[in-house]
């Protein structure tokens, strides 16, 4: 078995994937005995909103900048401040480099550290 | 067979630059002819890797002299230092050379469908190939100069394939800016290399690695060199040129470019390894690595989840990608002269960081080149007009889940196993760095997920009821890629026993490097 | 060659072009002046190149009828050679793009042609 080993931690997929098998066969088992059968293409398989009409396909998908609204609500000023820093233009990539020749000068020269 | 693993270094340079040049005249002839010739070559260059390597892992490093009567005559007689330029390819090297024979080979694949209706197609596989070539040369080489000129080449054509479908206006702003960041890194890379040629009249690194004193010169160097590569990989803050690149490419030559970034992750780590090895100030040195890493990882992960371009996300994942790399080769460095650490996790993290460069490779290349396949079908990269392709576009969903779950780091994908590696060494170095590099891999699980909802999920669109998979060769091209991954992903030990640990240990013992220069021939 | 003229002053017109460059590259926005400013900074690395290989009192390295002395490197010449080329091929390219930039967006501005951001 092919074994990445730490000597403390050692980890092998096969044998992930051997255990992952094993539950998935459990599994299968516990679902066999529940409810066998359903009729399909009738009201069984369509979405249900508590009565409500449903909104089609279109409206329904959500968004990609809507989904996880809540997070970058509340990281707003690290946003707010990363995004302005991200300008696009291309005079603001060599001026950062500038910036890092100064801090390895300071580094190099006056802290005297490497 | 032997004559042949002799000539292979330069073979697999010259090969496909032969190739490069001769694509033009053979299209004249035939379009299937330049297809054939295009495959032939970079299939050919992953055979001679391939032997090349099989030769190095059990018998130690491989010297080839470009213009001696044999090719380990690296001193010749009468003189005390090498003069010409020698290819000098250890287990790092070939290491790196895999990855890109195996990109290259599976974005040409890939191409050959994804370009079809292309006009000018015999210059892209010329510029494809010249990008190929400029990458091997670039990790095959043991001269500053000559690293100098294949980066060059790999940058110039890689910012004009960046710029191809000039009917796209972010294209060619894209191509510009690549093509400045590279230009303005590559100088100052000239410069360092002037600096240390005015000090010790050698261009060799192993030559100038033996004879290096460290002087405030030398200091300098380091520091442009360093700042330089740096700026190519694309890391933080050098970063912001990534996105807008690697967003507008053609999808195969956006894993191409990735593979040239580590190039020149390769050749940082060859500046500070074996071109200063330990003469630095290890601990100062390993520490700004690891800072890079860090910020790398950090910012371009939150930066990654709030992106809804599909590729400029994948790209800012990339970067932190490239931080792990850091942040596991950067404690390796930090700790290279404390023999007990070092033993305890100091390998154990550059095993980590090698590890994760192949598998970066392949599974950021597959996701490129789903997010191409997306493109191919739907005409747009913007995740808020696409959703519900995962009902006709089967195989794209399957590999992009297979991409998705291995940069996470979910189990029992290669990308868990080699995160694995970094996050239990990086712990005993500095415990908060691992908790930093979980946070990045549970936020890379989120913008995946988010991606994956907002184009492969939910009920069909109306307006992509006409979608169909996308052609054969490119799902063979994904499908090259995905194979390594699950390859990759049922063997770790193999792999690291294999392919990462030689590499590291390669590229900690400096002296077997220099001794391959000075002490050969005659 | 140099009597007169202290030894340092290549090395200083070096500093002032690199300097100058990178001035230029920083606050010029109009795209045709930032090429024009990294081919000043071309061709400040070249004249490093060129300016390391001197030394007091040579001539020109070449073999046949030489005057006995020392000579000047002739490996840096040959590095700035291939540096030039390299320079060129990179200045055609840069500015073909800022062609393609400004019939897309009718601006060669760096701020007002980008379309990327973020």
């Amino acid at each position: 078995m092919s074994i990445l080993g730490l000597g403390y931690s050692p980890w092998s997929s096969i044998f992930w994937l051997l255990a992952f098998v094993v539950v998935t066969i459990m599994a299968y088992f516990f679902r066999r005995h529940g409810q066998k059968g359903y009729k399909k293409d009738t009201a069984q398989t369509k979405i249900f909103l508590c009565g409500e009409e449903v909104p089609e396909a279109k409206q329904r998908h959500i968004r990609a900048h809507n989904v996880y609204w809540g997070f970058f609500e509340t990281m707003k000023e690290y946003y707010d401040a990363n995004i302005k820093a991200h300008t696009g233009i291309i005079n603001d990539y060599i001026i950062w480099f500038i910036v890092l020749i100064a801090i390895s000068a300071i580094i190099l020269f006056i802290v005297g550290i490497v | 067979m032997a004559n042949l693993i002799t000539h292979s270094p330069i073979l697999i340079i010259a090969i496909p630059l032969l190739a490069a040049f001769l694509t033009p005249l053979i299209d004249r002839v035939s379009k299937k002819a330049r297809d054939i010739l295009v495959i032939a070559s970079l299939a050919l260059a992953e055979f001679l890797v391939i032997i090349l390597a099989r030769d190095i892992y059990p018998n130690g490093l491989h010297i080839y002299t470009l213009g001696a009567s044999s090719p380990d005559l690296t001193i010749p007689e009468n003189y005390i230092v090498p003069v010409r330029i020698i290819l000098e390819v250890d287990s790092m090297s070939i290491f790196m050379a895999i990855i890109t024979a195996t990109v290259s080979l599976a974005a040409a694949i890939y191409s050959l469908s994804f370009m079809k209706e292309e006009t000018g197609q015999n210059r892209f596989y010329t510029l494809l190939l010249l990008l190929a070539a400029g990458m091997f040369g670039m990790e095959l080489t043991g001269d500053l100069f000559n690293l100098f000129v294949f980066l060059e080449i790999a940058s110039i054509a890689g910012a004009a394939l960046t710029a191809f479908r000039t009917r796209f206006a972010d294209a060619a702003e894209g191509g510009f800016k690549y093509i400045v960041v590279s230009s303005v890194a590559a100088l100052m890379v000239l410069f360092a290399i002037g600096i240390l040629y005015a000090q010790y009249n050698l261009l060799n690194i192993g030559a100038l690695a033996h004879v290096m004193q460290y002087t405030m010169l030398d200091k300098i160097a380091l520091a442009l060199l360093v700042i330089a590569f740096m700026m190519k990989l694309a890391g933080v803050p050098l970063h912001m040129w990534c996105p807008d690149t690697y967003s507008v490419a053609p999808a195969s030559i956006t894993i191409m470019l990735v593979a040239a970034s580590y190039a020149c992750l390769y050749a940082l780590f060859r500046t500070c390894f074996t071109l200063y090895g330990v003469c630095l100030n290890l601990v100062t040195v390993g520490w700004i690595v690891i800072i890079f890493g860090v910020l790398s990882m950090f910012i371009g992960v939150t930066m990654a989840v709030f992106q809804t371009d599909i590729k400029r996300l994948m790209a800012y994942h990339c970067i932190s990608q490239t931080g792990y790399m850091l942040l596991g080769i950067g404690v390796g460095l930090a700790v290279l002269n404390q023999p007990e650490a070092l033993s305890t996790y100091g390998i154990a993290a550059m095993d980590g960081g090698i590890f994760h460069i192949i598998n970066n490779a392949l599974y950021k290349g597959l996701l490129f080149l789903t997010a191409g396949a997306l493109f191919q079908r739907t005409g747009t990269r913007d995740l808020n007009k696409m959703g519900g392709l995962a009902h006709k576009m089967k195989w794209t969903t399957i590999f992009y889940i297979i991409g998705a779950l291995s940069i996470s780091g979910i189990p029992p994908s290669n990308g868990f196993a080699s995160k694995l590696l970094i996050y239990e060494s990086v712990y005993r170095f500095n415990p908060i760095l691992a908790i930093v590099a979980m946070i990045t891999s549970i936020l890379t699980l989120a913008s995946f997920t988010k991606a994956f909802y907002s184009a492969f999920m939910g009920a069909e669109l109306p307006e992509y009821q006409e979608v169909k998979e996308v052609p054969k060769s490119m799902i063979a091209g994904m499908a090259i890629l995905a194979a390594g991954i699950i390859f990759f992903s049922l063997f770790p030990g193999l792999v690291v026993d294999r392919l990462a640990h030689p590499a590291t240990a390669a590229l900690i013992s400096q002296g077997v490097y220099i001794n391959g220069i000075m002490g050969g021939g005659g | 060659m140099t009597q007169g003229i202290p030894f340092n002053v290549p090395f200083l017109a070096v500093a002032a072009m690199i300097g100058i460059a990178f001035y230029i590259i920083i606050s010029q926005r109009n795209l045709i002046k930032l090429v024009m400013g990294l081919s000043i900074l071309a061709s400040g690395a070249n004249l490093f190149l060129i300016t390391l290989g001197y030394r007091e009192g040579g001539v020109a390295p070449i073999y046949t009828y030489t005057p006995a002395g020392i000579m000047v490197l002739p490996v840096p010449q040959a590095l700035t050679l291939t540096s030039i080329v390299i320079a060129v091929a990179c200045l055609a390219l840069m500015l073909s793009m800022v062609i393609h930039i400004y019939r897309h967006t009718g601006s060669t501005d760096s701020e007002k042609s980008r379309i990327m951001k973020g």
